[in-house]
């Protein structure tokens, strides 16, 4: 069966910041290949302008005022983190000495 | 037990005023039909303050149609205080600080959440059978699929549980499961309701939708959702409009576009046959119907998948395991961190998607897939205009076939997409599409007819499918 490479999965796997069991890698190198040969499918579109359409609405500049709002407590914003200190997120150590 | 919820609202709306019944007689009602049908899997979250809100309402408001009326809430739209899990495992402990702006318009015309519907996790799929909580089932078929991605939401109006309830539709992910269930589902204009607290998953093409048993209600309910909003720039500003002045009115005259992509073999053939009753007895009633040639249609799956998961990649970069929702155990270092919780928090769809949406957007690609993919979604969409020069609405059927068996489409990552390919050139656009029910094939379930229109023209889509509901 058509299937990408160990090293296909772990690449896009790695982009994606998606950790995967060796069961998962086989499984993708299959499933992923479908996807990638889908998406391949827009190379054989041939009659098209390259006006590109990023959203349907016309007027997308619109912008907010510049002003202060309503803002979040610190105890609001925590308060679903799945580890935390006191008002702060805690997190593995990010820099090694 | 009471039947109440299976009245018109606006004869529920007189009971409540003349003080017949009470909000609180209809959620009773709504959470017993719920516990009964607890096999249908519709709810992730039932509310558990509802009673207690139903009961603080105080008098009715007479001229509040929707004053005590109990409503369903996609799960994938934040509600301040309530779980909102977008059917995964990576939100499943997730309590919202604030309230979607639809949500908020819902509390200030005093309706009532019920609980939160189940759906493909993060709204990926078309079955529904990607959520964390396992599928909702079809009430006309319980071995049947109620479609995705707001198949919880289809399935609670469908079965009777609940009058009312919110969708929202990236690529089809309201009018399929209405569709598959034979209920009326709208995804409104692109910008015409805000995404503000809709959990985003392709920032361009979703929409939150009204899915309910019939058009006026569909379109009462339209009337509350929409408006500009500051906290969601997409959103536009209008002059405020009923969606319901047209209906009941003659369609004499109308001009009908039925592309013939949408009438070729990949319809399985009882639809077909259903649809071509329907433009039947449009012609009999004077309306024009003509079979139209419509370029690009048959690349708008292949479009789809590129933006949406595109999109997707970034947007649900935002689920890390620092801010909110689950994180891994045993992490050493903040890497292990995100590759562990994003590794053991989504399921295989969303997985699928993000890691084939990372690969569109790095370096080069970007330009061969997403740009080439935008390009021609600007093509579709002068398509889509041309034809509305000399048509009021485009239709034909919404889906290919009935509600397929449950497990069917499971680990083909293709099927997923292929369900919505009728549906998925309207996001492409950003245009206004319905699902009304027209009928039931030889196994009793469900056809949907699709309802095009032009952009912030909701009013004439509502106009045919209230002249059709009368009869189908």
């Amino acid at each position: 069966m058509d299937r990408l490479s160990r090293e296909e999965v772990l690449h896009v796997a790695y982009l994606a910041r998606i950790s995967l069991t060796e069961e998962e890698i086989e499984k993708f190198r299959v499933q992923l290949k479908v996807l990638m040969d889908d998406i391949d499918k827009i190379k054989e579109v041939k009659d098209f302008d390259d006006e590109m359409m990023y959203t349907p609405i016309e007027d997308n500049t619109r912008l907010r005022e510049d002003v202060v709002g309503e803002m979040l407590s610190a105890s609001d914003a925590t308060i679903n983190a799945p580890k935390k200190n006191g008002s702060f997120i805690e997190v593995p150590v990010m820099i090694n000495e | 037990m009471s039947k109440y919820l299976d009245l018109d609202i606006r004869k529920i709306h007189e009971l409540l005023v003349e003080k017949k019944i009470t909000p609180l007689d209809l959620v009773d009602e709504a959470l017993s039909r719920i516990e009964e049908n607890k096999d249908l899997n519709a709810f992730i979250t039932i509310n558990d303050k509802v009673r207690e809100e139903a009961k603080g309402l105080g008098e009715v408001d007479k001229d509040n149609l929707f004053f005590g009326i109990p409503i369903a809430v996609k799960d994938n739209i934040v509600t301040k205080d309530l779980k909102t899990t977008c059917a995964s495992h990576i939100l499943d402990n997730f309590i919202p600080i604030y309230d979607a702006t639809v949500v908020e318009k819902i509390r200030e015309n005093k309706m009532l959440i019920i609980g939160k519907t189940n759906m493909d996790e993060f709204a990926m799929g078309s079955t529904s059978e990607t959520s964390y909580f396992g599928a909702p089932l079809n009430p006309h078929d319980k071995k049947r699929v109620s479609g995705g991605s707001s198949g919880g939401s289809a399935s609670a109006v469908s079965g009777g549980l609940i009058p009312l309830a919110l969708g929202s539709d990236t690529g089809g992910s309201i009018r399929q499961p209405a569709s598959y269930t034979g209920i009326v589902g709208m995804k409104p204009t692109y910008g015409r309701v805000s995404r503000y607290g809709l959990v985003a998953f392709a920032s361009s093409l979703d929409q939150i939708g009204p899915m309910t048993r019939t058009v006026y209600e569909n379109a009462s309910l339209l009337n509350v959702l929409v408006g500009e909003d500051d906290r969601d720039l997409t959103s536009v500003k209008k002059e405020k409009e009923d969606f319901t002045r047209l209906i009941g009115e003659d369609i004499k005259g109308m001009k009908i576009a039925l592309p013939k992509y949408f009438v070729s073999d990949i319809v399985d053939e009882e639809i077909s046959k259903r649809i071509k009753e329907v433009i039947s007895y449009l012609e009999k009633n004077s309306a024009v119907v003509d079979i139209v040639d419509m370029k690009y249609l048959d690349t708008a799956v292949n479009l789809y998948q590129i933006i949406a998961m595109a999109e997707a990649s970034s947007n649900l970069a935002r689920f890390d395991g620092v801010r909110y929702g689950f994180r891994a155990s045993d992490v050493n270092s903040v890497d292990e961190m995100y590759g562990k919780t994003r590794g053991e928090g989504f399921g295989d769809e969303v997985k699928r998607r993000i890691m084939v949406g990372s690969y569109i957007l790095s370096g080069e690609n970007a330009k061969t897939y997403y740009d080439k993919a935008l390009m021609v979604r600007d093509d579709i969409t002068k398509e889509f205009n041309r034809i509305f020069k000399e048509y009021d609405l485009i239709i034909g059927p919404t889906t290919t076939r009935v509600a397929p068996l449950l497990g069917n489409s499971k680990d083909d990552p293709h099927k997923a997409f292929m369900d919505d390919v009728l549906v998925i050139p309207v996001n492409m656009a950003g245009l206004p599409g319905l699902n009304i029910p027209v009928g039931k094939n030889s196994e009793g379930m469900p056809i949907g007819l699709h309802i095009i229109g032009k952009a912030f023209d909701e009013a004439t889509i509502y106009k045919l499918a209230s002249f059709l509901e009368e009869v189908f």
